[in-house]
């Protein structure tokens, strides 16, 4: 146990000063880490607006709430908001700084270690202290590796994956906010938004559902034709009627993106596996997918699996999938679809 | 794949090129050993240069070798090697740590008997296993197997070594680029030879052209294959690759040269169970199952690390030909499970082997090209060993070459004759090769007739031997018989998958042999006339396909799927129609420990 | 305006290749770490085409490859890079292992940047990818930039647009498949990529040739860097994700398809 040891959680607001669910997360987790090492925990709050996310983190337990605060601070800019959070861990002399992985922090935790002469860990699943010595869990490998490990270097930076920790869900409360003085220059501005072109959404990272597209889709059926109409019209009618998000193989995304225009809905962003997401979702369905391990990696967070592929004896039938179904995808989908639309 | 009208034209981007010295094609053990011998002698021991470039005045003989698959050996096999001419270029490479390598301890030849009942064995055969059988434990007979009390002094390697050639060549390109002798290219298919204008002289290679589809028409990313001019082409890439086949297209084979033996070589490398203690350097090769035809190996690399596999002949007069169905058959087999069961699969691949030896050797020299290796003849069929003859030609070619440039003799046919080919026929790699020749012959009347006659052609130094009778003893089946489907038929039982070991032919290509195709490439496989196809009522093709990569289509047709290949080229000899255009191309296994 | 692009890239193991972590005394590793075929970190192979493709757009721009790998697999995968794009090599010879410590394998990548000849610092675009295929923590970048005082960075970068004064629109990833669009009135940045959209440049034996030219020189010249393992590991696993699988063989796609309806309204 060490006394001495602060604490920090560093989160960001949004726009209307609320905190979403991966920063009440990473309080929760900073809570319990303080509360298992016996020693106060700080909360930073960096945004346009801090006060209503003060006042909902109001009997958390934090010592002190530190902000960074303005419309400088509104954007997610790598400037402004390592700077931020570099002064904020300054002010409170933080040996421990917990943010939430989302891609606003992931684009500083970096950054911050270095700043402050540290280091850094993230895609962190666990954190936990015993005896006085904080170990981590987290990925190594792009999901493929899990390894637990503390270190003694500090300031040490701990990005939490989004969903591995319940969120703070406390009464709100009181909370006085210090606001912590942060100059900074910067040539950058975000100037907003954008969706990828592809016309339709097929990345739904909240969706109940994701269906994992394999190269089998594109591949010569039992006629020995390709049949890219009735798998387009199979898939993107699967994902209107059922609001599921979808994934595909590395080998099918670079098909699209050789302009081979077989599945031209498909970009780099709907791959998962090995280069790709390790998207989360309740369910998944797999078609025409053989199952193979990087495949499965961007399965590794899908709670509920099922398959549907020719081969009986596929690698998803060694135990990586709850059910394999031995059918023709196109045709199981083409009813799926009938009876979704139903 | 339908399309077999592409053309080619000049295309409308300008073709680029560029001249060096040497170009080698190929990165197997005989460009090793050209490549090894010839870097000596490049450059100093202090890195000046010793011969001077003609084609980059200023700089040192320019040497380029270009490699079709995307990781310098890419998918090369476990080998038995007495390692004689690797020895004399690596006099130290017992202690040179060369990954998964261990001098062989202990050699074996078993007789595998039928455990399932569903082996096609002749009646000879049949009546040696019902003695064995009778005789059991006192004739030696043991999980159905039997140890041979005795290994020809022809087949013997107990002097040499096994190694992964996969690693052996890593480590040989380490060594040869690390000198700055010489560069090589792997992810470089080559498409053919370029010809001077008068058709006699090779100039150099052309480059598959890149940034096409699948028929070789060019997309947005079009880039055409560079000519690489070059004073001396040495052609090393096999019995299949595109410029030995341009080669030999061109300039046919000696008289009497045939190139009619093959074998496909399907093999894995598998992590044993943490209890089996195979000493390292142990040589197991297996005759008898699962078809009399079909030899088997398993080589002990290192602790709990085996490369094991089959070899499937041409000469198997089978109604139906294939190889991983039976290669998971051997593995099953009580003499062998007892070691492989629980075991994992670390790679797998396949590779077909030349072994026409002498009598498929092409001509070896031409003005601006010599050929070494596997896709020379080199391979001896008799003591079943390639690799260091492979080496070794390649070596002769080197000394040969220096000599020639010492005396700044151009590569003329003449002169490629006197310092490469005499050299070669003058030594244990020619001398070897010709007690070989036709030593197999007898298998073409059968198993039994065929081991008689390899140890009659290799006790009497190749002064007796069995002749070969043609003609084919079993019809084939028409194309709607799966390999699988024929199996079962035969009463070959399930396979008993586990998910480690036991996996799906597909399951293979993804856990063992990583098997990937980059984009942008046309087609390595193609049909030249796909009414044959349809006419063809044998698919040998389908059958014989290491990826399954060549399927079964409409209308009685083929198709091919280059995602799937492993460039085993088994469809090339297989094909009884020669339908079959198999080029060069990009991709495959990305597996470097077989 | 040109560019002075330094492109930081790794090797990590050949995507499919099954990957198993053994412990050893000192900490974690991979089983035959050595014998595993390795590549170029992916990610940072599209920043090294996309950092060639915007040298190639501004004269007089260069591109430099930095990378921190053991000298004999650097060797060996530069051989298939170095027909992609023309690039001059600084080799650091050290750890491609996964479990290393990201700030100081970021301190030599900058040490070995801030002595590059030549180098403007005005120009510099640091580019590397978002995150690896080893450590896959997506700090090293960031790291780097700060040491060399680099305070406009991006990560996930999809895009970066050049305007004639060297000012870049530039598109970064974030959450829901979206990009987030920024401004950067120009270098020195840092560009963490993820695929951006370029074709992989076809191989190019004259660029392989040209880059030989100071690829061995370079390799020859590396020094070594000492990374440690990023702290005491306690352990390293594959995650066991063994399930008993019901494989379904004898129902009709119709029957399939309603077992699956069912299965999604649950």
């Amino acid at each position: 146990m060490d006394p001495s040891m602060s604490v920090l959680v560093i989160v960001h607001t949004e726009s209307d000063g609320a905190l979403a669910t991966p920063a009440l997360e990473a309080v929760n987790a900073a809570r319990a880490l303080a509360q298992q090492l016996a020693t106060p925990f700080h909360v930073g709050l960096v945004g346009a607006v801090v006060e209503p996310a003060a006042a909902a983190l109001g009997t958390c337990g934090a010592a002190s709430f530190r902000a960074v605060a303005g419309d400088a601070f509104a954007q997610a800019r790598y400037a402004t908001d390592v700077a931020a959070a570099a002064g904020i861990a300054t002010a409170v002399g933080a040996d421990l700084v917990i943010v939430p992985g989302t891609s606003r922090a992931l684009r500083t935790a970096g950054g911050l270690a270095q700043r402050l002469g540290g280091v850094a860990d993230t895609h962190v699943v666990g954190v936990a202290a015993s005896a006085g010595v904080v170990s981590i869990t987290r990925w190594f490998y792009r999901q493929r590796i899990e390894g637990t490990m503390s270190r003694t270097a500090r300031p040490w930076v701990i990005a939490l994956e989004t969903g591995t920790t319940p969120a703070w869900a406390g009464a709100p409360g009181a909370g006085g906010v210090e606001a912590v003085a942060v100059s900074v220059e910067t040539r950058s501005a975000v100037t907003g938004v954008r969706a990828p072109s592809t016309g339709e959404q097929t990345v739904r990272p909240d969706a109940d559902l994701l269906l994992v597209a394999g190269a089998g889709w594109t591949k010569k059926q039992a006629d020995g034709q390709v049949h890219a109409e009735a798998a387009q019209s199979a898939i993107l009618g699967f994902l209107r009627a059922s609001k599921a998000s979808l994934g595909g193989s590395k080998s099918l995304v670079d098909q699209s993106g050789e302009g081979q225009a077989v599945l031209p809905f498909m970009t780099h962003l709907n791959q998962v596996g090995q280069t790709g997401s390790s998207p989360r979702h309740r369910k998944g369905l797999a078609t025409c997918c053989h199952g193979e391990e990087p495949h499965v990696i961007g399965w590794r967070f899908v709670t509920e699996r099922r398959a549907v592929n020719l081969n009986a004896n596929c690698g998803w039938a060694q135990g990586k999938a709850d059910v394999v179904y031995v059918a023709d995808a196109f045709a199981v989908m083409k009813k799926v679809n009938e009876l979704l639309g139903a | 794949m339908d399309d077999t009208s592409v053309s080619h034209a000049e295309p409308a981007v300008p073709r680029a090129d560029m001249r060096v010295d040497i170009v080698c094609t190929g990165f197997g053990p005989a460009t090793a050993g050209f490549l090894t011998t010839l870097g000596r002698a490049v450059l100093n021991d202090d890195g000046t240069t010793r011969i001077e470039s003609t084609a980059m005045p200023g700089l040192p003989l320019q040497v380029l070798c270009f490699e079709r698959a995307d990781d310098l050996a890419a998918g090369v096999s476990g080998v038995v090697s007495r390692a004689r001419g690797i020895r004399t270029s690596f006099p130290e490479f017992a202690s040179a740590g060369v990954p998964l390598s261990s001098p062989v301890t202990d050699e074996q030849i078993v007789y595998l008997l039928d455990p399932v009942g569903a082996s096609r064995r002749s009646r000879p055969l049949r009546a040696i296993d019902a003695m064995l059988r009778a005789g059991g434990r006192l004739l030696g007979v043991d999980r159905h197997g039997v140890r041979l009390p005795y290994i020809p002094p022809f087949l013997r390697k107990h002097d040499g070594v096994v190694l992964s050639l996969g690693q052996f060549q890593q480590w040989v390109a380490g060594q040869v680029m690390a000198s700055g002798a010489a560069q090589i290219w792997p992810a470089s298919p080559v498409a053919g030879p370029l010809f001077a204008d008068d058709g006699a002289r090779v100039t150099g290679v052309r480059m598959v052209d890149q940034g096409t589809d699948l028929r070789g028409a060019p997309t947005d990313a079009y880039a055409p294959g560079m000519d690489v001019f070059a004073d001396l082409t040495v052609v090393g890439d096999g019995p299949i690759g595109a410029v030995g086949q341009a080669l030999d297209a061109k300039f046919g084979l000696p008289d009497g040269h045939v190139r009619d033996e093959w074998a496909l070589g399907m093999k894995m490398v598998v992590d044993l169970r943490d209890d089996v203690d195979l000493a390292p350097g142990t040589v197991i090769h297996t005759i008898g199952y699962p078809e009399p035809e079909i030899f088997g190996f398993l080589y002990v690399l290192a602790p709990r690390t085996v490369s094991l596999g089959i070899f499937v002949p041409s000469w198997f007069d089978s109604p139906l030909r294939t190889a991983y169905r039976y290669l998971q058959h051997w593995m099953l087999h009580p003499w062998l499970w007892r070691w492989l069961e629980g075991g994992t699969l670390r790679s797998w691949g396949a590779k077909s082997v030349q072994e026409s030896g002498r009598r498929g050797e092409p001509v070896l020299v031409g003005d601006g090209y010599a050929r070494i290796g596997e896709g020379s003849g080199s391979t001896n069929p008799l003591s079943g060993s390639g690799v260091d003859e492979a080496w070794t030609t390649g070596a002769q070619l080197a000394d040969g070459v220096i000599e020639l440039l010492s005396r700044g003799e151009p590569f003329t046919r003449d002169a490629l004759e006197r310092a490469y080919v005499q050299r070669r026929r003058a030594s244990w790699v020619e001398r070897e090769l010709r007690v070989a020749e036709g030593a197999r012959d007898g298998f073409t009347r059968g198993v039994v007739w065929g081991l008689a006659g390899m140890a009659l052609a290799g006790l009497t130094g190749g002064a007796l031997r069995i002749p070969r009778r043609h003609g084919q003893a079993h019809p084939r089946l028409a194309t709607t018989v799966s390999a699988d489907a024929w199996m079962d038929a035969q009463g070959w039982p399930a396979v008993p998958f586990d998910g480690r070991l036991l996996v799906t032919h597909q399951d293979a290509l993804l856990m063992g042999g990583k098997v990937q195709a980059a984009p942008g490439y046309a087609d390595h496989v193609r049909f030249d006339d796909l009414s044959q196809c349809r006419e063809c009522t044998t698919h040998l093709c389908v059958s014989m396909c290491s990826g399954q990569a060549i399927t079964d289509a409409d209308e009685g047709g083929v198709a091919f799927d280059r995602e799937k290949c492993v460039h085993c080229g088994a469809c090339l000899w297989n094909c009884p129609d020669d339908n079959v255009r198999f080029t060069a191309g990009a991709g495959g296994l990305h597996a470097v420990e077989n | 305006m040109e560019f002075h692009i330094v492109v930081c890239a790794g090797l990590v193991p050949d995507p499919l290749q099954t990957l198993e972590p053994v412990m050893g005394p000192a900490g974690p590793g991979l089983k035959n770490e050595a014998l595993l075929p390795s590549v170029i970190d992916p990610w940072a192979a599209h920043a090294l085409f996309e950092a060639a493709h915007l040298a190639r757009a501004r004269p007089g721009s260069k591109v430099w490859l930095v990378s921190l790998a053991p000298k004999a697999k650097l060797q060996q995968v530069l051989m298939v890079v170095a027909q992609k794009v023309p690039f001059d090599l600084v080799a650091v010879d050290g750890p491609a292992n996964g479990f290393t410590d990201a700030s100081a394998c970021a301190a030599a990548l900058a040490d070995a940047i801030a002595a590059i000849p030549g180098l403007d610092r005005q120009k510099l675009l640091v580019f590397g990818g978002w995150e690896s295929a080893s450590r896959a923590a997506g700090t090293t970048l960031q790291m780097v930039g700060e040491r060399l005082g680099i305070t406009e960075q991006f990560q996930g970068v999809d895009a970066v647009t050049v305007g004639a004064d060297g000012a870049f629109e530039v598109l970064e990833r974030i959450e829901g498949g979206r990009h987030q669009v920024a401004t950067c009135s120009g270098a020195p940045a840092v560009c963490g990529w993820a695929t951006g959209s370029l074709h992989e440049p076809p191989n190019s034996p004259q660029v392989g040739m040209m880059n030989m030219r100071t690829l061995m020189p370079a390799l020859q010249k590396a020094r070594a860097a000492s990374v440690p393992l990023a702290g005491a590991f306690g352990a390293a696993a594959v995650p066991s994700a063994r399930r008993d699988t019901r494989v379904v063989k004898d129902m009709s796609p119709d029957a399939i398809a309603q077992e699956i309806v069912e299965w999604i309204r649950q």
